[in-house]
């Protein structure tokens, strides 16, 4: 016989200024199974608490019912407690007669006869609770940080600072990300290549972090503190324990003529190269599709001149499974390409902004590289189309961020503060040019942001235009900007030598693929979601699995590098431990009734639920049937909702348990 | 066999006025490409822009009785005027969305509302109903060597969902349409801008200058003539011409086409047909220089 006592909170006033707590407490004390029924101000304070331990060990309960607030706020309060008494935990539940009740009604017979329901439901629930032991988990105090940018790498190092290993994987041949194609920084204007470039180096050099560069994640595989993550390196075609980086196989090379990348197409490289004189790691990377080595045999020039012997034609990706125990995401971002329309996607594109047609009109990141002491100009701007210097330039923002009816509503957040700096850059480099910029609002919340931005106006005289742009078009060697000037009401019509657009930050192309292999959760425009977006910013809901940088959405240096540290804490929390401990409110599978049909497996956000085979004493398979493990189940309960044979259920919210609450009532 | 083309036909009261050779040209082409097109009974004005300036139930009821009436004719709706055009197919767009204005439409009307039948630009029907191909196949007179500029102007294709004529920013209808006829088209840069339109008569100093830069920027890129399909681009560009040659003091000389004129040509019609008098910029020099007259 159960010996269950109920406490019965007043929450100060919130609760019992519409719910008669006394006749509530009388009532219930009446229930069968009710050993001991009490009322108090404040249960959730210290003498409230104490009341509690001492009901549990003088009236002897078995089990505790708690009617108080939602117990989203306070069921750890009351479960340590219980705890604390030397009772299971989850033999203590909560009954909201707050939120549920007394803050919703004004009758006050009425929320009492409620309240009375809502206590004699969770006494018919919390009978039938089991004792559940705290399920443990061991982690691999290893880190996986997918990719190689200011983010990546801030994670990487503050993880192996704190003397764990990591293993960082970057899809491009050397690490940087966008950090390092960047001219100079806003709101400083220190120069990003100082300051990115000693991180890299600090990556390279690290005794506790493994590089893998040109690699991509193949397969991700277990759960919280026990992942198993398939990377594959891709055929560099040049050995990196033999290069020493010496670039006479660059030198030579007779291919010369492929767009670069890393400078937005505007400079040339071989094909076999580096992408910038500073990668990390400085060895080349054959690119076959344009080496005339793999496209006809012939050549061969690369591997003769080179002196240690480092290119191998005869290379091929490989496959590594790295065992680790968190998993920092850090992907990054990418421009809007407006050029074209992406096909299959809710964006439109913007045809009469006329990019890729007019050779002057670039984005801002081809700017960038333009102004860059290392880019392809040396750090002169100078028009891609004939090479003289823009007297006259215009800069565009929000060019597909915060326009709903091109497909993307939100706002990129950095392009105000770059296109400031742009103009800055702009008047330092070319002294009798002129900076237009055409702007809706310009967004500058963040420390220093707002003064930078009203120095590109006041001391760099840049021309601030409050409307927007229709249209794009080429007349002569000019072209002509046609906009609005909101603020004066008038059509304004700018020749212009050059045109900078602000073009939308999004994520990586294949980002929603990433998102599939580590079973992350991501919104309508491919950006992962974290887990809560005030108080959980950096972990996915996948258990073990943390966000850092643009890939979560559109963020400047300051915001990445935090969360990456923030990312990196979590992971270093994570890692205190030797074994996880976790609440046991997980799906158990009735192995006996379940047919191995898997409709739990389809629906399981998790990724929980397994294949178990059942053998009999013979080793002689029976069947399959579902297996939830207990590290990775999030107790959700989706799959007790599906399970077509009612054989999988979540402990304390068992089918039994809701319909005997459905007859207290 | 393919199946014959029939429309009711809303010529609209500028094709009965100032544009009687776009009406004149639309029946001739239509007649020698075997396209039935039967007039709506009784038709009267869309409203144009007055009327949804003043009030939107009065410009909606309009076109609503207009689409009532177009119902007594079997076949889609022929409509020749950019304005018409914009106006039926807005008021199809809005009714359709707003059942609240659609209730008091029918109020207004005394009856209920016949929607669904389809609202198309001649345009539309060469291009799609009746098909390039096909037309291109009744091409008598290919206007071999003849360089034209397309003028879309503003309410051909916006708005985009509620014309859906083509792509808003980049359409090419017309083009498609005159390269079947055997012309050849320009690349130029002001297809789309404004005329001014009806600022024609309260504001013609600004219509003088945005028709200004249409027909300069036409001329840049090597036009010989431009191509309408709306009467008031057409008044702008062909009846102010003289008049903006001689503000500007530059001489443009650019014959105005409606495209069921250059169609017309192609096809063999002769120019009485094609009502070739009533332009303001003569057109038959540069014809007889092109061996198209």
């Amino acid at each position: 016989m159960s010996r269950i006592g109920v406490f019965i909170c007043h929450c100060g006033e919130n609760i019992s200024r519409t719910v008669d707590v006394e006749r509530v407490a009388r009532e219930v004390g009446l229930l069968p199974g009710v050993a001991f029924s009490t009322d108090y101000k404040y249960m959730c304070s210290d003498p409230g608490q104490n009341l509690l331990k001492k009901a549990i060990q003088e009236q002897k309960l078995s089990h505790v019912v708690v009617a108080a607030c939602s117990p989203r706020m306070h069921e750890r309060t009351f479960r340590k407690a219980v705890e604390a008494a030397g009772l299971n935990p989850f033999l203590c539940e909560m009954a909201n007669i707050r939120e549920h009740c007394s803050w919703v009604h004004e009758n006050k017979e009425e929320a009492t006869v409620k309240a009375v329901e809502i206590v004699g439901m969770m006494v018919e629930r919390v009978k039938k609770n089991r004792v559940l032991p705290t399920i443990t988990v061991p982690v691999t105090k290893r880190s996986l940080v997918i990719g190689g940018g200011i983010a990546g790498i801030q994670a990487a190092l503050d993880i192996a600072d704190a003397g764990h290993e990591v293993i960082l994987v970057e899809r491009e041949p050397s690490i940087g990300g966008h950090m390092a194609q960047l001219s100079e920084t806003f709101p400083t204007l220190d120069c990003s290549q100082c300051i990115m470039t000693p991180k890299m180096v600090d990556v390279a050099n690290h005794p506790k972090i493994r590089l893998y560069t040109y690699s991509e994640i193949e397969l991700v595989e277990g759960y919280i503190g026990n992942f198993q993550v398939t990377i594959r390196k891709k055929a560099r075609s040049v050995d990196e324990d033999k290069c020493t980086g010496c670039g006479v196989c660059m030198e030579k090379c007779p291919i010369r003529k492929i767009p670069n990348k890393f400078d937005c197409n505007l400079g040339m490289r071989p094909a076999i190269y580096v992408p910038f004189p500073q990668a990390v790691p400085n060895t080349p990377v054959i690119d076959r599709e344009n080496c005339t080595k793999f496209k006809t045999g012939k050549c061969g020039l690369c591997q003769k001149v080179c002196g240690p012997g480092a290119v191998d034609y005869e290379q091929e990706d490989r496959l590594i499974v790295e065992p680790v125990g968190a998993i920092v995401v850090a992907t990054g971002f990418d421009l809007y390409n407006i050029t074209e329309k992406p096909k299959g996607s809710m964006i439109k594109g913007y045809g009469e902004f006329g990019h890729g047609k007019i050779p002057d009109v670039i984005d801002g990141m081809t700017f960038e590289r333009l102004a860059s002491a290392s880019g392809p100009t040396g750090g002169k701007i100078l028009r891609p189309s004939d090479g003289k210097e823009p007297k006259q330039i215009v800069f565009i923002q929000c060019i597909g961020s915060r326009a709903r009816e091109k497909g993307i509503s939100y706002c990129s957040k950095v392009c105000c503060m770059y296109t400031a700096k742009h103009t800055m850059l702009y008047h330092h480099k070319v002294h009798d040019g002129q900076a237009y910029v055409f702007f809706m609002d310009a967004r500058t919340p963040g420390k220093a942001y707002d003064e930078f931005w009203r120095r590109s106006i006041e001391e760099e005289e840049a021309v601030y235009i409050r409307g927007m742009v229709s249209r794009l078009y080429q007349k002569g060697d000019k072209i002509v900007v046609m906009g609005s000037d909101i603020a004066v009401g008038v059509q304004v019509e700018i020749e212009a030598d050059m045109v900078v657009l602000a073009t939308a930050v999004q994520p990586q192309a294949g980002a929603d693929a990433l998102a599939q292999k580590l079973g992350i959760s991501y919104d309508k425009y491919n950006f992962y979601s974290e887990a809560h977006a005030k108080l959980r910013p950096v972990e996915c809901a996948t258990a073990g699995i943390y966000l850092a940088g643009a890939c979560q959405g559109p963020k400047d240096i300051p915001d990445t590098v935090s969360q990456a540290s923030a990312a990196a804490a979590k992971v270093m929390t994570l890692f205190a431990k030797d074994k996880l401990e976790r609440e046991p409110i997980v799906a158990r599978v009735r192995e006996a009734g379940c047919v191995g049909c898997f409709a739990c497996k389809k629906v399981c956000a998790y990724g929980a639920v397994e294949e178990k085979e059942i053998r009999d004493r013979q080793g002689n398979l029976i069947k399959v049937v579902a297996y939830v493990n207990p590290g990775v189940c999030g107790g959700c309960g989706t799959c007790q909702a599906t399970c077509p044979s009612k054989c999988v259920e979540l402990d304390g919210y068992t089918d039994e348990q809701i319909v005997a609450m459905i007859e207290a009532l | 066999m393919t199946t014959p083309l029939n429309y009711s036909y809303y010529p609209g009261c500028s094709l009965h006025a100032s544009a009687g050779e776009y009406d004149l040209s639309t029946r001739e082409l239509f007649k020698a490409l075997k396209i039935g097109l039967t007039e709506v009974p009784d038709w009267f004005c869309c409203g144009a822009t007055p009327a949804h300036n003043v009030d939107e139930l009065l410009s909606l009821s309009l076109c609503a009785k207009n689409l009532e009436l177009a119902e007594q004719v079997e076949g889609d709706l022929a409509v020749a005027c950019a304005a018409c055009f914009s106006r039926l197919k807005t008021a199809q767009h809005v009714l359709g969305e707003s059942p609240v204005k659609r209730k008091q439409v029918e109020k207004a009307l005394d009856a209920p509302l016949h929607l669904d039948g389809n609202v198309k630009h001649l345009l539309d029907i060469l291009a799609r109903d009746l098909g390039l191909e096909r037309l291109a196949a009744a091409v008598n007179k290919p206007l071999t060597g003849l360089k034209v500029a397309c003028y879309y102007g503003c309410l051909l294709t916006r708005p985009t969902d509620v014309t859906n004529l083509d792509c808003v920013e980049a359409p090419t209808i017309m083009e498609r349409v005159i390269e079947s006829a055997g012309a050849t088209t320009v690349a130029w840069t002001h297809r789309l801008e404004c005329c001014g339109a009806n600022f024609t008569l309260s504001r013609p100093g600004v219509v003088i200058q945005l028709a200004n830069a249409i027909l300069d920027s036409a001329k840049a890129a090597g036009a010989d003539c431009i191509m309408v399909g709306c009467p008031l681009c057409h008044g702008n560009l062909d009846i102010r011409q003289k008049e903006i040659e001689g503000v500007y003091n530059v001489e443009y000389n650019l014959p105005v086409f409606y495209l069921t004129q250059l169609v017309g040509l192609a096809v063999g019609l002769g120019p009485d047909k094609l009502g070739l008098d009533a332009m303001i910029v003569n057109p038959m020099p540069l014809l007889k220089e092109k061996n198209l007259s």
